[in-house]
């Protein structure tokens, strides 16, 4: 029995961040700045759902001297960095059929339409940030990360009789493969710097490195044997597989993790309690990813659509998707409003982080391209117009500090084309874009 | 190669459709036309298809039969309506042709998708392979779902992440299983624990059902519950971080722990100031989930006399504090402050509000190291460290592993894994590890592979069956004697069969179809992640939601268990509770937190899944019931007849001009005015009402706000009811559509694939042999282990013909 008065003080002071900081210095030291090389670009894409009280977000003013709304005032710091994005439509939402939101995030990404069902059939269209990661996958190890702050294990269908798979990512492979979205930061953290474990001699490292090969090599020719066998369908398993091997060995010959480089601080051991915490672990992570060139390409999702996540720690003790249908009542209007403010508030975290951040001659920031905000506009009536946007960073050398006002109706498409001109990876076309805006 | 073979046969319809194609001009076309299309329907393309529409537009039809025998169309709005006479002549007609078509059918037992195993198959397949039960597929990133499960062949995909996962999880179990867990440094884990105490602040006596806690306290607004996962078996440290104070001359407060319900250490804390204390204790825990709980034992007994709680403190008022009246002294203070009395600004709290700040769990402390003696047994089947011995090893290990007999050249490639570890110098352990890793990531391992046959159709092998049955009953590998069954070819035996099948639902691993089944088929596990609304159920705690959960899964574990009706799901005379569920039910003289069988059938609330808190919760709102989610529950669950979704301009309820004064029953009547709206309404909503006494966390009422409750309504048939009871009766009368939904469901899970056109004779026969054994589980269980798509396999050709969609 003892008086606990300091140590408390200092776990409510700094949370579970505590877990992160340490590990974060560890890993800035092992990894030198990128010196010499020329910096690479990074795409990042941060979601919030549910949609945005859109008269406390979108800047009345247009051009260079926009307001920062209630909601934008956390980036107020950041003006020279971003630019507010206006008057973008997402049309593949509103053919589609389906639930509000299955349909909102199922096809934001790709501007295509998700194919209504529940069933193992789901169809949407290639991502525009697995296309710049096709395009950048043999200079990194991870090709992309797919983060959430928010389990997604929930059963049944998950909006109106869409499949899960429209809101569980926000990232599509190919039209028929949605990418796993990862929310316990321990797994993406093995993601980046693989499971050996760091307390091994360099020996035993190297043995089980070569006993791992040899495994896949196993595993390939028993894979190959057996597909010969099988019939059509069971033969697509067994493809997939040998896909996933495949990949798994190239990741492997491209890029063994130099022990040197392993993070000798301890793993992020769990899911943090507290959502600010969580959600700057999660950044924390997408950070290192960048600094370390691990992986160049990033999804974040702080929700997912029909997010039923409370927020008590800002006084909305409310699931967050029903308070979203508010019928212009004044206080579900407020509720709401906060969540928008502590995502963006979250969403200045990362971005400071990557200005804080050297990268080559100048900082993350300087060279990446983040889109942040949603698939809906106004949540209450599942609008896709007008889409609560913005984007942040200097790849390509885009300036900050404009409010951008599309003429309505423009595909957000548009905008995608424009990001993916600004990381090298440039396209004439996506989805039904009609042209690059000319951010 | 297979010649193309027409599977499915259009033949013209049995007699002359001109009756029902002239019914539907007359009544349905001026809504489901081209251009309208309501509903996804066009009657005139429908009634144009040739040869047979009824036969190649089949799911539509068999939706217009429904709609017109269950009224809900034509929509309630339209006047004209068709004579009762003709629309029960046009659904026979349709019901005829359907039972035509089935009887003339080619059967077909269905092909399924080589079957990667999912996320709890695999780990219990671990746990039943080597005895290693550290349930690595927690970290796999989540399966796909479909059809409402997520044991389906073709929905569960592999990626490279997943792969990287395997050999992580590969190498972690045959580690722990050879070499022992692995060893872990001692960490702290920091669980705050949310304050649920706003209720009694500031007051100065304690309401008084705040003494009606149960025996261990568990369900106290005070007490605080963390589900953590103990890494490994070991001692560790529990520490409750104490907040909040009790008044001054209050006997001491009794801090708690608990893990799984049961009392570890009790602490005795004399101070009133609790805030930032802590009390600690190290005990040994098991590897795996537990559930930790905190409280303050008997919070409200031995507080001073004025707060007139039960047994009153015995201790003396201090005697300065009888004359405190305003300021306090410094000198008071200071005395105060030896007694550990918690002073706000100038005057001694009053308010009892003691609570945890945290549960702060380390270790592991003196882990238990070294492999446990099972998963030695399981894998050192051979003594000797020499090669020979290895060959063995390996050879056993991937037997059961594959779920099948080996040949030497399955095994040749992990015997060589092996030898690379022994050239490399490595130990015979070592070598053993590495081909073991190899074993686990096999396809022969992560899939579970069945032959084609080399007809059209033929059985499934008997290891293949064994397996079927094994991941049907237990999510898991089949033990030692169905595969010994399988392998000496007596399996297929109907006594056999039979008896392997009862004893596997004896077994405790049948606890599966609890988990996995029921938890996806009425989707109760949504209780763990649901949040009712605080403000309007601040008595929702953690060990409520618990005690839900668990009603339901007690309730259906048991009805496997006993092998009773199916029936019961829908209206039982019983239930299982504890005394915080009896409680919160109103049932009195139920005490302690273990589950018991109690007799419901006195009682307003009844029997059955509809009456069960867990169900009654994950079809409301946070805030309020809502007739429409629980209509929407009990057709797609209960009666297999999901309402479409609303149509893409959903009107909304214009909530403006609906005053306060109107019932959440007049609104939505109402909405229901719109006949785009009552279609499907009409059918959902009646269902939903009639469980309003049900309020949105499952507690009776008879009032809802200001109004009374009116729990009437109308089935389909003009069958008037009132109140849950008699909703009960009217759904146990449609028992035929009930049957047929079990079945589906069930036979989806057995499969793992979603059922098609060709299946539909097959659930109707199964359900139609329910009455005649008394609804019996295990007859259920029966039919589907005896059906044609359990027991054999389509060879893979495409089959040509009209396929159903």
């Amino acid at each position: 029995m003892q008086k606990q008065l300091s140590r408390r003080t200092l776990l409510r002071g700094a949370g579970n961040v505590a877990l992160a900081i340490p590990f974060l210095d560890a890993m800035q030291s092992a990894f030198a700045a990128t010196g010499g090389k020329k910096a690479a670009s990074r795409v990042g894409v941060v979601y919030v759902p549910n949609g945005m009280i859109m008269n406390q977000w979108l800047p009345a003013k247009t051009g260079t001297d926009f307001e920062f709304t209630r909601i934008l005032k956390p980036l107020e710091a950041f003006r020279q960095n971003i630019v507010v994005v206006s008057g973008l439509s997402n049309d593949a939402a509103k053919r589609a059929q389906g639930g509000g939101h299955a349909k909102a995030s199922g096809s934001f990404l790709s501007a295509s339409l998700p194919k209504y069902t529940a069933g193992a059939d789901v169809r949407a269209g290639t991502t525009f940030d697995q296309l710049v990661a096709q395009r950048f996958a043999a200079d990194t190890r991870v090709p992309s990360l797919q983060l959430g702050c928010e389990d997604s294990r929930m059963i049944g269908n998950c909006d109106t009789g869409s499949s899960c798979a429209y809101t569980n990512t926000l990232s599509w492979k190919n039209p028929d493969t949605p990418m796993a979205v990862e929310v316990n930061p321990r797994s993406v953290f093995e993601r980046l710097f693989g499971t050996i474990d760091p307390s091994l001699d360099a020996a035993t490292r190297a043995r089980r490195a070569l006993y791992k090969k040899s495994i896949l090599d196993v595993t390939r020719e028993d894979t190959q044997a057996l597909t010969g066998t099988l019939g059509a369908s069971d033969r697509r398993k067994m493809d997939e597989y040998l896909t996933s091997i495949r990949e798994v060995e190239t990741r492997i010959a491209k890029s063994e993790i130099d022990p040197e480089k392993t993070p000798t601080g301890e793993k992020p051991s769990g899911i943090p309690f507290e959502f600010r915490d969580y959600v700057k672990l999660m950044f924390d992570l997408q950070v290192i990813a960048w600094q370390a060139d691990i992986s160049r390409v990033s999804t974040m999702m702080l929700g997912r659509e029909g997010s039923v996540r409370t927020y008590p720690e800002i006084g909305v003790p409310d699931p967050h998707h029903p308070l979203t249908h508010h019928r212009n009542h004044p206080d579900f209007i407020e509720k709401v409003t906060r969540i928008n403010c502590l995502h963006v508030e979250m969403f200045a975290y990362f971005v400071d982080r990557l200005k804080s951040t050297p990268d080559g001659d100048g900082s993350l920031l300087d060279h990446s391209t983040i889109l942040y905000g949603g698939a809906l506009s106004d949540g209450n009536g599942h609008s896709n117009d007008n889409l609560p946007l913005l984007v942040a960073g200097h790849a390509g050398g885009r300036r900050g500090g404009h409010h951008f006002a599309a003429p309505a109706k423009t595909p957000v498409a548009n905008l995608f084309v424009a990001m993916m001109d600004q990381v090298g990876v440039p396209v004439e076309r996506f989805g039904d874009s009609t042209g690059k805006l000319e951010l | 190669m297979f010649p193309a073979i027409a599977i499915f046969v259009s033949l013209a319809a049995a007699s002359d459709p001109a009756p029902v194609f002239q019914f539907v001009k007359k009544n349905c076309i001026a809504c489901h036309n081209k251009s309208n299309a309501s509903g996804d329907v066009d009657f005139f393309a429908l009634i144009n298809v040739k040869p047979n529409t009824f036969d190649a537009e089949r799911d539509r039809w068999e939706r217009a039969a429904s709609k017109l025998k269950t009224n809900e169309m034509p929509p309630p709005a339209v006047t004209s309506r068709p004579a009762a006479g003709d629309v029960a002549a046009i659904t026979r007609f349709l019901e005829d042709e359907f039972a035509r078509q089935d009887r003339t059918a080619p059967i077909d037992p269905g092909r399924v998708t080589a079957r990667r195993l999912n996320r709890t198959e695999y780990n219990n397949t671990m746990r039943d392979l080597v005895a290693v039960d550290i349930r690595p597929a927690d970290a796999f990133p989540n399966d796909e779902t479909a059809y409402g499960f997520d044991n389906i062949g073709d929905a569960l995909t592999l990626s490279s992440v997943l792969l990287e996962r395997y050999l992580y999880a590969a190498e972690r179990v045959v580690r722990t299983a050879i070499f022992g867990p692995e060893r872990l440094k001692p960490a702290m884990i920091h669980y705050p624990t949310p304050v649920r105490l706003n209720d009694t602040v500031e007051k100065p006596t304690i309401p008084k059902d705040l003494f009606h806690y149960d025996e261990t306290g568990l369900s106290s607004l005070h007490s605080a519950h963390v589900t953590h996962r103990f890494p490994v078996d070991g001692e560790y440290s529990l520490r409750l971080v104490l907040n909040g104070h009790r008044p001054n001359q209050s006997e001491s407060a009794r801090p708690a722990i608990y893990i799984d319900g049961k009392l570890v250490h009790q602490w005795e804390f004399d101070a009133t100031d609790l805030e930032g204390q802590s009390v600690e204790v190290r005990t040994q825990v098991k590897a795996g989930e537990h559930l930790l709980s905190a409280t303050y034992l008997r919070n409200y007994h031995g507080l001073p006399p004025k707060y007139n709680g039960p047994e009153p403190s015995k201790r003396p008022p201090m005697p300065m504090l009888d004359s405190v009246r305003g300021k306090l002294s410094e000198k008071d203070i200071e005395t105060l402050r030896k007694y550990g009395t918690k002073i706000k600004t100038d005057r001694i709290e009053t308010r009892i509000d003691n609570r945890f700040e945290a549960i702060d769990i380390g270790g592991p402390f003196t882990q238990t190291m070294g492999p446990a003696a099972e998963s030695t047994r399981h894998i050192f089947v051979c003594p000797q460290q020499t090669d020979a011995c290895a060959q063995t090893i390996v050879t056993s290990f991937a037997r059961r592993a594959f779920r099948r007999p080996v040949v030497a050249k399955d095994t040749a490639p992990f015997v060589k894994l092996y030898n690379l570890a022994r050239q490399q110098g490595d130990t015979f352990q070592e070598g053993i590890a590495t081909a073991l890793q190899g074993v686990l990531v096999s396809p022969h391992f992560l899939f579970r592979i069945e032959r084609d046959p080399s007809k059209l159709f033929a059985p499934v092998s008997d290891v293949e069956l064994a397996s079927r049955l094994s991941y049907f009953l237990w999510s898991s590998m089949p033990d030692a004697e169905l595969i010994a069954a399988a392998e000496r070819g007596i399996l297929r035996k109907p006594a056999t069969l039979a008896a392997q099948v009862q004893r596997m639902l004896r077994d405790p691993r049948s606890r599966a179809l609890v988990d996995n089944f029921a938890g996806q088929w009425l989707q109760f596990k949504n209780i763990d992640v649901l949040k009712p609304d605080v403000g309007k159920f601040p008595y929702f705690e953690d060990s409520l939601r618990e005690a839900m959960r668990r009603e339901t899964e007690y309730f259906i574990d048991n009805l496997i268990r006993s092998d009773a009706s199916v029936l019961d799901i829908l209206d039982a005379k019983h239930t299982y509770l504890n005394e915080r569920l009896a409680r919160f039910y109103g049932i009195p003289n139920i005490t302690g937190p273990e589950f018991r069988r109690v007799d419901m059938s006195k009682t307003q609330r009844g029997g059955g899944v509809l009456a069960h808190a867990s169900i009654l919760t994950i079809s409301s709102y946070s805030t309020r019931t809502s007739p429409v989610l629980r209509g929407k529950w009990i057709l797609e669950n209960l009666l297999n007849a999901p309402p479409p979704p609303p149509p893409p301009v959903v009107p909304a309820l214009d909530e403006a001009k609906i005053g306060q004064s109107m019932t959440l029953r007049q609104q939505m009547e109402a909405h229901r005015a719109n006949p785009a709206c009552a279609s499907c309404h009409s059918r959902m909503d009646p269902l939903g009402f009639g469980l309003e006494n049900l309020n949105a966390i499952g507690e009776w009422r008879e009032k809802d706000g200001n109004f009374p409750i009116d729990a009437s309504g109308m089935l389909p048939g003009n069958r008037k009811f009132s109140g849950p009871a008699q909703l009960k009766v009217l759904l146990k009368e449609d028992r035929e559509a009930y049957l047929k939904s079990l079945t589906e469901k069930l036979l989806t899970y057995a499969l793992g694939r979603g059922l098609e056109r060709f299946d539909k004779p097959v659930v109707s026969a199964i359900a139609a042999k329910l009455p005649a054994s008394n609804y019996r589980f295990s007859a259920l269980v029966f039919e589907i282990v005896n059906s044609l798509p359990f027991q054999q396999r389509r060879a893979a050709i495409e089959p040509t013909g009209v396929k159903s969609e």
